[in-house]
């Protein structure tokens, strides 16, 4: 419950942010509101991509890179309505697993309950099953996507130093 | 100086131009550049539209800067290779989609060249399965080609006599040469000379440079008399004094992310290397959205009068006039116009007494390649790697003095090592959290892989032929495939993703993966050889200067010429016999012989 009131809190202190105009929009969540996902699905959206690409001591992770926006932006335009369908049902699976292994939401779950629901998800991600299994690899796809494509997964994590201007090609001259 | 030129020469369809080149990619755009440097007066027509093709490319900019980081529209839809290899032709038939390209818009910065390569739902084909990829704009295929410039050798051009099959060329490397020589130098090329008889050196730009991996999968190869070399790519490292239109190369290494395509013109694409140019010397008249569907023929006499085109904005057909005609519209394209251009002198279509046209397709094969990590190289500092126009090409060793006991034949590797904007290994490593993303930072430059480019063996079994019912968007017969690959083919597959392993292991690379099947047919973008050249109109189409043997003012000098496949990139080879071709076809419209 605490998690929950402090998600809302936060979307509150993004739209409040974003109508006080650009120079104060620095909250981490989302500052407009989702164009698919509803706010709970969102909240349940960003938590997963945060929880495969986190924060660490070398670079911001999903939620900073905003991956569930662009992942919510995605889904809101895609052409099949299988995808979106897929989308909602994944998220509902989640809280599922969650509640039948932890008898709560995932977002109501603790810390390590939740790594436990994601590691049980995650658990035969080169083959996948089960529709919690299939989603897994839809939803890490997606952040994966999302992520390395930001403006943090390209400067701040891979410390890509390319897409300039150079004098001279980098590397070892074949002689 | 980057901007296209704008003015493309005034079109008078009442005139007889000493030639109407049909199509303007690597073939049509040198067509144009040799016979307006001759003083020909010049008609280029092309099916496609003109595009600011440095709008479409934007090659610098960032994923986060696009809406959907390089994706298509939602409306638009990229085959993948799994579709093509289970779903037969026409593969946009059914598709609930607005737009259905073909595989190269699949994947990522696919947006770049939607308006480039052509939609199928317009372009249909039917038959066997081909991943048939299509440009349909100024410079069609040579605005996204992979840049790989390499030259044919006489292992090439004889090789019927080294090992028994099919048929030799009618030219040997010597009468090629000097025309290789011109190519590198008017359009450049970047390469390191290695000396190989097999793989001629060109007159090289400065080379690119080599990974830490890649050199030592270099060494490796050296102590098994096997060659890896950087790049070899048509694009000008150093510069063209005489082009104003194309920069030298900055290593921006946008090049594989915008499926190929260089908006400042480094890569070698026809618009800005050969057909602006050829504007510039007034002798040139360019009409795009002009779809030719017929060549016509002078009752009297036999020859090409001209051709019949389709104005595809408006559906209406105009006529053409040349003293001669060049069909620069793509190996399959060329064909299809020949087999369409059927009147009572020419009842099997074109320069086709000997039944060929449309025969002895071939082309190279992909998929078996191989995959590796560079231990030595996890958690390095990060380097930039993909700042560069290409990485490594391996040189071609089966068959060359030895005798493999399974196929004929041989193959070359493309590679590629290092640090990319896009971490690929991020899908593919397990897990997820902190030590997930950890491993996916720590190993993002450590990886280094190659795949494979096949001779395919020409075969008179393998054609297209026009379809008795299925039509285009604008009414025209489509080709219908009647091809597929052979036993040589699949034996030297194995042996390719064998070799692969071998040399990664023996450069101590820890193999992750080998890739043992094929591609489905097509997906080299190599197609070659349905009119081909020879001495004997019986057994082929035109002469060794492109002429047709049953109509000596109409030439086709697109890859449809090539005997056989090699393994080598074919553009730089289009453009050299091409270039020769046009030097004599001046000459004998000088001498009033055509």
């Amino acid at each position: 419950m605490p998690y929950e009131i402090h998600r809302r809190d936060l979307i509150r202190i993004a739209a409040a942010a974003a109508l006080a105009g650009p120079a104060a929009n620095a909250a981490p969540a989302a500052v407009e509101p989702p164009k698919f996902f509803t706010p709970a699905e969102f909240a349940l959206l960003d938590e997963l991509t945060e929880m495969i690409v986190p924060t660490d001591e070398h670079s911001p992770g999903a939620r900073a890179a905003k991956v569930a926006a662009y992942i919510d932006m995605r889904v809101a335009e895609a052409f099949e309505t299988k995808e979106k369908e897929t989308w909602r049902a994944g998220l509902k699976l989640v809280d599922a697993l969650s509640a039948k292994m932890h008898g709560r939401p995932f977002l109501e779950a603790a810390s390590g309950e939740r790594v436990a629901v994601l590691t049980r998800m995650a658990e035969h991600e080169k083959n996948p099953k089960t529709p919690e299994e299939v989603f897994f690899r839809e939803l890490k796809r997606a952040t994966v996507r999302g992520y390395y494509t930001s403006k943090i997964g390209i400067h701040q994590d891979i410390e890509y130093q390319g897409n300039t201007m150079l004098d001279e090609f980098v590397g070892y001259e074949v002689t | 100086m980057f901007l296209p030129a704008e003015k493309s020469g005034e079109v008078d369809l009442k005139k007889t131009y000493d030639a109407v080149i049909v199509g303007s990619g690597a073939a049509g755009g040198m067509a144009a550049h040799v016979l307006t440097s001759h003083g020909m007066q010049v008609l280029l027509l092309e099916a496609g539209k003109k595009l600011n093709i440095n709008k479409e490319l934007r090659s610098m900019e960032w994923p986060y800067d696009h809406p959907r980081r390089g994706d298509m529209p939602p409306d638009c839809h990229a085959l993948s290779g799994r579709e093509y290899a289970i779903r037969n032709p026409p593969y946009a038939q059914g598709s609930p989609y607005k737009h259905v390209y073909s595989y190269v818009e699949d994947g990522n910065g696919s947006d770049y060249a939607k308006d480039i390569v052509v939609d199928e739902k317009d372009h249909p084909f039917t038959g066997t399965r081909y991943a048939w990829v299509r440009a349909r704009c100024l410079g069609g295929k040579t605005n996204i080609w992979g840049r790989l410039a390499l030259r044919l050798s006489d292992y090439d051009f004889k090789a019927a006599s080294h090992d028994g099959y099919g048929e030799d060329w009618p030219i040997s490397y010597a009468d090629l040469a000097p025309y290789y020589d011109k190519v590198d130098l008017y359009l450049g090329i970047s390469g390191h000379k290695e000396n190989l008889p097999h793989l001629p050196d060109g007159l090289f730009q400065r080379a690119t440079r080599l990974t830490p991996a890649e050199v030592q999968l270099r060494a490796s190869l050296a102590r098994m008399g096997r060659v890896l070399t950087p790049y070899r790519a048509g694009v000008t490292t150093d510069g063209l004094k005489h082009n104003k239109y194309r920069s030298r190369c900055y290593g921006r290494g946008a090049c594989d992310r915008r499926v190929g395509g260089c908006d400042i013109h480094a890569a070698f694409d026809s618009p800005t290397g050969l057909i602006f140019p050829a504007l510039d010397t007034g002798n040139l008249a360019l009409r795009t959205n002009a779809t030719v569907f017929e060549v016509t023929v002078d009752k009297n006499t036999g020859k090409a009068s001209g051709v019949s085109f389709i104005d595809t904005d408006t559906g209406k057909t105009y006529a053409a006039k040349g003293r001669s005609v060049l069909l620069g519209a793509s190996t399959l394209e060329s064909a299809r116009l020949l087999l369409l251009s059927k009147s009572t002198l020419y009842p099997n279509g074109m320069a086709n007494s000997s039944g060929h046209v449309g025969h002895n397709f071939c082309e190279h094969f992909m998929g078996p390649g191989v995959y590796g990590l560079v231990k030595d190289r996890v958690g390095k500092p990060r380097t930039l790697d993909d700042g560069r126009p290409g990485s490594f090409y391996l040189a071609r060793f089966r068959n060359l003095s030895d005798r493999h006991s399974k196929f004929i034949r041989g193959y070359g590797f493309e590679g590629d090592s290092g640090t990319k904007m896009f971490p690929d290994n991020a899908y593919g490593t397990p897990g997820f959290g902190a030590a997930y993303k950890k491993h996916v930072r720590d190993y993002a430059g450590a990886f280094i892989g190659m795949g494979g480019f096949g001779e395919v063996l020409p075969r008179y079994e393998n054609y297209v032929d026009l379809d008795p019912s299925v039509k285009d968007r604008w009414g025209v017969p489509v080709l219908r495939f009647h091809y597929r690959f052979g036993d040589n083919e699949k034996k030297m597959a194995a042996d390719m993703a064998d070799s692969a392993r071998e040399m990664f292991e023996a450069a101590s690379i820890e193999v992750l993966a080998v890739n043992r099947e094929i591609l489905t047919e097509g997906y080299s973008i190599h197609e070659l050889g349905t009119s081909r050249m020879g001495t004997d109109p019986k057994t082929s189409v035109v002469n060794q200067f492109q002429q047709c043997h049953d109509v000596k003012n109409l030439l086709v000098v697109d890859g449809s010429t090539h005997v056989s496949a090699s393994c080598q990139n074919p553009t730089w080879t289009i453009m050299a016999l091409c270039w020769r071709s046009c030097d004599r076809l001046a000459d004998e419209l000088k001498k009033g012989n055509v």
